[in-house]
């Protein structure tokens, strides 16, 4: 055995050695066996990203500002460091008008719903894989949130947590093509199925029965089957039917009423108890 | 290889926080590209497979650290992808501007279509719906892939002088 030949041996061990630790690291997430360390490496990382992320925030709001900053900049290179002061308080008194704007949407919202209680949450990081649809924000199991509570922007419902750890939590998006969540529609009350579409960001509703007529632009709402959400929250309009008379059921492809790029601050529905139904699904012996 | 993990770690730690906290709220053609598959498949590109493959492992654990898909999954779509890539380069005529774009391509297709297939198998997806979004993530690989397999050549090129014989 020459030189290139044990190379050569070692190079592919260690290439089957890795798979075999991914393969192996996969199992164990999937299984729930790696909560603990992932909370552990997660949450110094999740302080990081949340840091991270409000300042490419502030920046990515200086980049996209309306142009009259543009021309005020203009002036101020040409003209005095006054200016220059008058702008950052400007920008200032702007950012603090958009977060108010936000929370007195957030307001809005709660008091729309006394009864439900929410904890608020700063939207710190998104999903690395482009085929799936999450986001991770900035409260944890410390602060009262547990796996499957609902979560909603000012505009409607986002997701349910996924996975928590002690300062963060992941939320899988409706939009996930592996979310379905029963729904209502408005005007015709005809009930579904909403499902993600992944990557096209559109949500679509199944399983509608054809005797129900369906409008274009009614809302659609959370019918509270399935004990897993709340009733009645919002989550969008509907912008296209898809009805054929041969068929059993008809569609509707919803836009969702949250614009889930720009997200920045979500409410966790704390108090809501998912209720479980597991007991219906196996019929005992006797 | 020793030396290249303690570079590997914080590197691809580093390229995590940027995927999900910076490159975000900057979104090209409507998604963000995978910059630690990128600067892992470069790095292979330069040192061969078995740096490529540690490289990949690590890129796809910090990746799916920030993921609601099974660690691990991404470790094996990039490990795949690039050992393939890198092994069909022997095949292939050497050139330092067509050869990392056209690899690029193919390894993002592979890498893509790997997770896809395996995060159905772990059911964390319920369809291959996602797939649409091939054409622009692959867009934005082939035109991120020069300037960094370029940077670290470069890098390789100063800190590692080429041997010549007298």
């Amino acid at each position: 055995m020459n030189l290139n030949d044990t190379q050569r041996r070692i190079r592919w061990t260690t290439v089957a050695i890795l798979v075999g630790v991914s393969i192996l690291l996969s199992v164990l997430d999937s299984t729930g066996n790696l909560d603990l360390l992932f909370g552990f490496m997660q949450d110094p990382l999740t302080a990081v990203a949340g840091w991270t992320s409000s300042q490419t925030d502030t920046l990515a709001d200086a980049l996209s500002g309306p142009r009259d900053l543009d021309e005020a900049r203009a002036e101020i290179d040409a003209l005095q460091t006054q200016l220059d002061a008058l702008e950052r308080e400007n920008e200032e008194l702007r950012e603090i008008q958009g977060e108010w704007q936000i929370l007195q949407d957030l307001f809005n919202r709660a008091r729309q719903t006394p009864e439900l209680r929410r904890q608020t949450a700063n939207v710190i990081g998104y999903d690395t894989s482009p085929a799936v649809r999450s986001i991770i924000i900035d409260k944890g199991s410390d602060d009262g949130l547990r796996v499957g509570m609902p979560v909603e922007s000012a505009r409607g419902l986002i997701g349910r947590i996924f996975r928590t750890t002690q300062n963060s939590a992941q939320v899988i998006l409706i939009t996930d093509n592996a979310s379905a969540i029963p729904v209502r529609l408005g005007t015709s009350r005809a009930t579904g199925s909403l499902k993600g579409r992944g990557a096209t960001g559109d949500l679509i509703v199944d399983w509608i029965d054809l005797k129900f007529q369906l409008e274009l632009g009614e809302a659609v709402l959370t019918s509270g089957l399935g004990g897993d959400f709340p009733q009645d929250i919002v989550i969008g309009r509907v912008v296209q039917i898809d009805r054929n008379e041969a068929e059993l059921f008809q569609q509707a492809i919803v836009q969702p009423a949250t614009d889930f790029d720009t997200m920045e601050i979500v409410f966790v529905i704390i108090d809501f108890n998912p209720i479980d139904t597991s007991v219906f699904e196996s019929p005992t012996e006797n | 290889m020793t030396v290249s993990i303690y570079l590997a770690i914080p590197l691809m730690l580093l390229l995590g926080l940027v995927e999900t906290a910076v490159l975000p709220h900057f979104p090209i053609l409507g998604t963000t590209p995978q910059l630690a598959f990128l600067v892992a498949l470069a790095w292979g590109l330069l040192y061969g497979v078995e740096e490529g493959a540690v490289w990949a492992f690590f890129a796809g654990v910090f990746t799916d650290l920030f993921s609601i898909s099974p660690v691990g999954v991404s470790s094996l779509a990039f490990m795949v992808a690039i050992t393939a890539v890198i092994w069909t380069t022997q095949a292939l005529p050497a050139s330092r501007l067509l050869l990392p774009v056209a690899l690029a391509g193919l390894a993002t297709v592979i890498s893509f279509i790997v997770e896809l297939v395996l995060l159905r198998l772990f059911g964390t997806i319920a369809d291959f719906q996602s797939i649409i979004l091939l054409p622009n993530i692959l867009l934005l690989h082939i035109l991120a892939i020069l300037p960094i397999y370029w940077l670290l050549y470069f890098i390789n090129r100063t800190v590692r002088p080429r041997r010549v014989q007298l």
